[in-house]
């Protein structure tokens, strides 16, 4: 097997489902093991809503630590912020805003897209 | 090798968002995905198809226009098998 990139989308808002936290479990599951993926961590759509700064990241918090630590940061839509009254001032500051135009590019450099 | 957003749910929308602004998508809608409209992304010249079966099952037939081409299993699995598949399922 030979080391892949892969783009993870966060498309769900949190906490009706477990899809914002499952996907970074996934995400930290990739990076580890013998080929050690990269990856890229995209929120879309409501899932734009877990890049605020005042969510409770509890659950999240060793994935996000371990992803962290691996020098990944979470990457939030632009379009989607706005599309929902977002500021930059009411996002986390781990948090990177990027075009949706950066996000299809993500998409093309991407070996597989996985979307939680 | 052109993209093929493969999108199978309400949430799957933001890779509506994106095919867009992807030059070389296409777009196919199945399950719940098929509630979605891409006649836009349709008009624009791209190709949008939607899986029959999970139209018929939902009533949706009719609303399917000329620009969105309903197909079969035998046609979306050679389609995932001709693009690079960017999963909002």
């Amino acid at each position: 097997m030979a080391q892949k990139h892969v783009l993870f989308t966060f498309n769900n808002a949190p906490y009706g489902s477990i899809w914002y936290t499952e996907g970074l479990r996934a995400a930290v599951g990739a990076t580890s093991g013998i080929d050690e993926h990269t990856v890229d961590l995209v929120y879309l759509g409501d899932g734009v809503y877990f890049t605020l700064k005042d969510v409770d990241r509890t659950d999240s918090a060793r994935y996000l630590g371990t992803l962290t630590k691996g020098g990944y940061r979470l990457k939030a839509e632009r379009e989607s912020l706005e599309a929902r009254g977002i500021s930059a001032a009411d996002l986390a500051e781990d948090v990177e805003v990027i075009s949706r135009a950066d996000v299809v590019e993500l998409v093309k450099i991407a070996d597989l897209t996985i979307d939680f | 090798m052109a993209n093929l957003y493969l999108i199978g749910s309400p949430a799957g929308r933001n890779g509506l968002e994106l095919a867009k602004k992807d030059g070389e998508a296409a777009v196919l809608l199945i399950q719940d995905g098929v509630y979605l409209d891409a006649s836009a992304i349709a008009e624009t010249g791209k190709k949008v198809y939607a899986l029959r079966k999970d139209a018929e099952k939902r009533g949706l037939t009719n609303r399917f226009s000329g620009s969105v081409e309903l197909i079969d299993y035998g046609k979306l699995v050679d389609l995932i098998f001709a693009h690079k598949v960017i999963n909002f399922a």
